[in-house]
């Protein structure tokens, strides 16, 4: 198991392969299908808007409701989406569930981002919150932008520096 | 009937549903553990049965997409159903998803907004409907109870067609079975557990796979069970996808009355890593 604490590091990410257990500690966010393209609309047109720290940070794929947490499939084309962009931006580490496109595992790599999934064990996951809150788009709702405080929240390494544990692998001539 | 203890009964049957493994469910993860070789889906089994341990210590929700509540009522030789019990029946779910909670997911609006999404969510938990009641007689005193939480992933996936019996029941369960490994691979929540009803029509299909969600057991396999099982384990997609040998933990199968025909209507729901949410209460 291999503790991590957020904002990581790109010399902490080169470390990590697929397969890794981890345990996120640490402030992260979350993010789903109706604010990641929101999310990366704003970075891109507005930085200066945008009220969170990306650089080393970890988007979780999921609502905040008050029957908890637990990710969403990232292959939605929202959430796949704002993968490129927000890596770009400096997030390090996407977690949610499900397999991701080669152009994805190519982009990932580009910016040395991984992506963890993680069960969707809600009761497991929402007991590891230690505080958390709305921070942007409030208007979503239970999808709104919140900001979570975690102590050890598990996930597994499947896809980082172009490989990904779900047997695609990514092609080295597009970057 | 007493109202009031018909409301709590429910209630708390829903949230046992919600939040709670049956005996079976816990004993399948612990065979599968310790059954599985491949680590990263090992890794996945047991964060599953972790997140049960905790969800029925905590009575938080198993997972966060708590599901549309479907719910079977069985009532014996002494119970006249009349609309104060099934009103009843219907506080008693909502006073169930309020103190889960549930997650609210109730959409407002007429019939083109609510299509449309167009005018947004009811904030409480208990806003959200049940599926339409099915009410059934049984030889015994009392009336008895099955709340089953039906999560989204599971129903965008679930299918309801003909299948070409050939006058060999075995095309039907391969078919179904193909069925079951097609999708399994797109579920994401794995390792699942499919529900199919065998019948006339979509309805009776559809009916007769949530009466195999309320009786299935995942330590009681029929041979057609098993044989449906394999298929899906064939694929070998393993839990959240990670590959391994636990792809599906069993299946459940209710075959009813047939048509004088070539084919049969079958209903096929893959299930996730939780189904069946369920939990039976017996009020007298």
């Amino acid at each position: 198991m291999i503790e991590i604490q957020t904002p990581v590091s790109d010399e902490y990410i080169s470390k990590l392969k697929i397969g890794d257990q981890i345990e996120i500690s640490g402030i992260i966010y979350t993010g789903r299908d109706a604010v990641l393209p929101k999310l990366v609309k704003l970075c891109q047109e507005n930085p200066k808007q945008v009220k969170i720290n990306l650089e080393g940070g970890v988007i979780f794929h999921t609502a905040v409701s008050p029957a908890g947490i637990g990710p969403t499939s990232s292959n939605k084309i929202e959430i796949e989406g704002s993968i490129g962009p927000l890596s770009e931006k400096g997030i390090k580490i996407h977690l949610g569930k499900g397999a991701l496109s080669i152009k994805t595992i190519n982009i990932l790599k580009k910016y040395n981002a991984i992506f963890a999934i993680t069960p969707p064990v809600t009761a497991l996951l929402t007991a590891k919150i230690i505080t958390k809150e709305v921070v942007m788009f409030p208007e979503e709702g239970i999808e709104a932008l919140h900001r979570l405080k975690v102590a050890a929240m598990p996930a597994i390494v499947a896809i980082a520096h172009g490989k990904s544990i779900f047997g695609e692998s990514g092609d080295k001539s597009n970057g | 009937m007493d109202k009031i203890k018909i409301i709590d009964k429910v209630a708390q049957c829903l949230v046992e549903a919600s939040t709670k493994f049956r005996e079976d469910q816990v004993e399948k993860y612990k065979e599968a553990i310790a059954k599985e070789k491949n680590p990263e889906a090992r890794w996945v089994l047991e964060n599953i049965l972790e997140d049960s341990r905790v969800a029925e210590a905590k009575k938080m929700p198993l997972c966060d997409d708590t599901g549309i509540p479907h719910v079977f009522v069985e009532f014996g030789e002494d119970i006249a159903i009349n609309t104060e019990i099934e009103t009843a029946i219907m506080e008693g779910v909502r006073v169930g998803l309020e103190q889960l909670p549930g997650r609210p997911m109730a959409v407002r609006g007429n019939e083109v907004e609510r299509i449309e999404q167009s005018t947004g969510l009811y904030m409480e938990s208990g806003a959200l409907l049940p599926a339409p009641l099915i009410f059934k007689s049984f030889s015994g005193k009392g009336m008895q109870v099955t709340i089953m939480m039906l999560g989204g992933g599971p129903e965008i996936r679930s299918k309801t067609f003909r299948v070409f019996h050939k006058h060999d029941s075995k095309n039907v369960f391969i078919q179904i079975g193909e069925w079951a490994r097609e999708v399994s691979a797109e579920l994401g929540c794995t390792p699942c557990v499919p529900a199919i009803g065998i019948g006339r029509t979509h309805y009776e299909a559809t009916v007769l796979m949530l009466e195999a969600m309320k009786d299935g057991s995942l330590d009681k396999q029929s041979e057609f069970e098993q044989m449906i099982t394999a298929i899906v384990n064939e694929g070998k997609v393993g839990p959240l996808g990670l590959g391994g040998n636990f792809t599906a933990l069993g299946s459940f199968i209710k075959i009813g009355p047939q048509r004088a025909s070539g084919v049969r209507i079958a209903c096929m729901r893959p299930g996730c890593c939780f189904d069946p949410r369920r939990a039976t209460v017996l009020i007298i």
